[in-house]
């Protein structure tokens, strides 16, 4: 997948976020690495950078250095203190004293689990250094964070993704349109996950890529929608709403929480008054609770849909 | 085609003929063949069978396929007639000594035996246990319990014949083939459903299809999903008219004890009817809230294994619900069965390999799987779609299997 085939090997290769990159490059001439926090919206190059720095760190063969778990997967306290802790406590063969942890999506950790990794961070920072991954900083806690070395990654220049986009197309030998690249930029919102996915499924189709192309691979991703649930729900079709609630859980397999927080994504880029975006997040805040204390997802989401039918009356109103 | 033919009850129309048409037990059926065919060398040593099982399974339909095949008359005595020593003796005790002389061979039937009782059938078990001792006739005895304690001279002169619950397979087989005759295209898992739910009861299956299948065209798993166990249609159709057209808050929860309906299921109902009924945005919401919170409690059950919280869930669920709207929106809307309780649209094992795609994806893409399946997997699909080469490319990198493959390219 062209994801990973692009995806930087080295800090070198990485064309932006300079600033980070030249802090991590001094890590790699001093080899040592302090544990670290890469926080910063999907797609803007933080597990990359991760990679790289092991990459340059360790040489062709970092992976026997460093071990990658996805807080998402794995993120029960039992995972801290087993597996992380087997592989923190013992010594790498080499020049470089320590190992690389990799804890992606860390924000996604329960508090346990984070109260129980930073004991071992401390107990083990000799032999092995962490390097968290996560969307918001602020998930994770304070102790943890004061332990860490703070990396703020941001969206990509749009120069710099176009740039990339039409690197790739170079080199994969496909004809892109600008107006394709105006139609890829607009949906994947500065994330470069997104771009390329976006691009690599487009190329797919085997012909010049221009907007139509661009919006028709797209469509044909994402039959479900959240947002189209959610303005269902706004124009008053609750029950049109719920089947296709029923169809991202059951036929997608999203899992409640999946949906209830992209639901919460888009509150705020609705079109409505901002009292009822505060409203709907406060909604939103309380279902996702509810959920994760074990209630029905169908049943607690179409709940909020309901809510969503209410303002969508209400705004109608002009209240 | 859809069959427009008089109500004829199927079970009727498909009585067997022939005891070979009897669905299932096939060992009890050799047996009783073997048993008959040994009467034309004279009376065996058993004169009689005692034929046992549980309701529906055909035991009946058995001895009349039997009786049919052979050309026999059926001289037969059920629960509805009295069955004393006096009447046993005058039905049975002539028909026992010269029936076989002259013109049809006979074939005395003693069905329904459970419910011979000892005062006003005073005396008929032992007159019967005589017949059977003495009888020049086949004699054929039918209970639920052969080993009940009433029987047990009784049954130390019969040959005892057990028949057992219908395998499921055989019963949707049978559903298949009245499917077939009457023109009905069912889905599999709408005959797997009923078989099921049948417990091995063939008699109960073929009334549950008629009821459900009768002049339709097409049986889907949709159509039969909404039966539940022990629930029936028109009692939930009542309860939920009284919980949504409730006069008060304590004739909305009285509603709960009107008939013996599952609560989960009621829940499922009244979730699937909420928004048909109650249509303005405000009410729905409240409606919608409450439903939501009963919910919790529902949970809390689960959660504590305290029932008494169950109280709680049926207050939200009944007057919560119902005087969360004020009835103007209405007009006369039927009810609709739950969708919820096809929950198998996903199943298991798709489940499983949904979960090992994901996790293959992430390894690879260095994400958790559920981002693997949110932000990955819809442009896979469209990829496998569109791009034979680079699909096989894809796969081999991802070390997808042929299956998975074939999962993911499926159009949705």
């Amino acid at each position: 997948m062209w994801t990973e085939k692009y995806r930087p090997r080295t800090l070198d290769e990485i064309v932006n976020q300079e600033e980070i990159v030249s802090r991590l490059k001094s890590f790699v001439k001093t080899k040592n690495v302090p544990h670290c926090i890469f926080a910063g919206p999907p797609g803007t190059g933080k597990t990359t950078a991760a990679l790289c720095l092991a990459h340059d760190l360790y040489g062709e063969n970092y992976r026997e250095y460093i071990m990658e778990l996805n807080a998402s997967d794995e993120r029960g306290i039992n995972v801290v203190r087993e597996t992380v802790k087997t592989f923190a406590r013992t010594k790498p063969m080499g020049e470089v004293t320590f190992k690389i942890l990799i804890l992606d999506e860390a924000d996604n950790m329960t508090e346990d689990a984070q109260q129980a990794l930073r004991r071992t961070m401390e107990r083990y920072s000799e032999t092995a250094r962490f390097i968290l991954i996560a969307n918001y900083s602020g998930k994770i806690i304070e102790p943890i964070q004061s332990r860490c070395a703070p990396f703020r990654f941001t969206y990509l220049p749009r120069e710099e993704v176009i740039e990339r986009i039409r690197y790739i197309c170079e080199r994969e030998n496909v004809k892109i349109l600008d107006d394709g690249i105006e139609a890829i930029l607009e949906i994947s919102e500065g994330d470069l996950r997104k771009t390329v996915n976006i691009l690599q499924t487009a190329a797919s189709l085997g012909k010049p890529i221009d907007d139509d192309v661009v919006y028709s691979v797209v469509g044909r991703a994402n039959p479900y929608d959240v947002r189209e649930m959610m303005l269902m729900a706004l124009n008053g079709d609750f029950i049109a709403a719920r089947s296709k609630l029923k169809e991202l859980t059951q036929k997608y397999g999203l899992s409640g929480i999946d949906i209830i927080r992209q639901i919460h994504n888009e509150v705020f880029k609705l079109n409505v008054p901002d009292k009822w975006k505060v409203k709907l997040a406060d909604i939103a805040g309380e279902v996702d609770y509810r959920l994760i204390q074990g209630a029905t997802d169908e049943v607690q989401l179409s709940a909020m849909l309901a809510k969503l039918v209410e303002a969508g009356y209400e705004i109608k109103r002009g209240l | 085609m859809p069959s427009r033919t008089a109500f004829i009850p199927w079970i009727r129309k498909y009585k067997p003929k022939s005891l070979s048409e009897v669905v299932g037990n096939e060992e009890a059926k050799r047996k009783i063949l073997e048993w008959i065919r040994s009467w034309e060398k004279g009376a065996p040593e058993k004169r009689a069978i005692f034929i046992y099982g549980p309701p529906g399974v055909g035991k009946t339909a058995a001895v009349e396929a039997l009786a049919n095949d052979l050309n026999m008359e059926v001289i037969e005595s059920d629960a509805s007639t009295y069955r004393t020593e006096e009447a046993v003796k005058r039905f049975a005790g002539r028909a026992s000594q010269y029936g076989s002389l002259f013109g049809m061979k006979k074939l005395i039937v003693f069905d329904e035996l459970d419910g011979i009782t000892g005062s006003a059938d005073h005396g008929g078990l032992r007159e019967i246990t005589e017949i059977v001792k003495n009888s020049r006739v086949p004699v054929i005895l039918i209970a639920n319990d052969a080993y009940d304690p009433r029987f047990t001279v009784l049954r130390n002169h019969c040959l005892l014949i057990e028949f057992k619950k219908v395998s499921k397979s055989e019963v949707m087989r049978h559903l298949a083939k009245i499917c077939a005759k009457e023109g009905i295209n069912a889905d599999e898992a709408a005959l797997k459903f009923i078989a099921e739910r049948s417990g091995g009861d063939v008699r109960s299956a073929v009334m549950d299809l008629q009821a459900l299948a009768q002049d339709k065209a097409r049986l889907t798993y949709e159509d039969v999903a909404w039966l539940a166990p022990r629930d029936r249609k028109e009692e939930i159709f009542n309860v939920l008219r009284m919980i949504f057209y409730a006069k008060d808050a304590s004739n909305a929860k009285t509603a709960i004890n009107m008939a013996d309906v599952d609560l989960d299921m009621l829940f499922e109902w009244i979730y699937e009817n909420i928004p048909y009924h109650i249509r303005n945005p405000h009410e729905l919401a409240n409606a919608m809230d409450m439903l939501a919170k009963a919910d919790i409690y529902r949970r809390r059950v689960k959660e504590t294994q305290d029932w008494t919280f169950l109280r709680y869930v049926i207050d939200l669920m009944t007057a919560g619900v119902a005087l969360s709207w004020s009835r103007k929106s209405a007009g006369w809307t039927p009810f609709r069965f739950p969708e919820r309780i096809k929950k198998a649209s996903i199943s298991k094992e798709e489940r499983a390999l949904l979960s090992e795609i994901s996790r293959r994806i992430g390894r690879k893409c260095h994400l958790s799987s559920s981002r693997a399946v949110r932000e990955v997997l819809p442009y896979l699909r469209v990829i496998f779609q569109s791009n034979q080469k680079m699909t096989r490319g894809i796969a081999r990198w991802l070390d997808l299997t042929d299956e998975m493959v074939a999962y993911i390219s499926e159009e949705q």
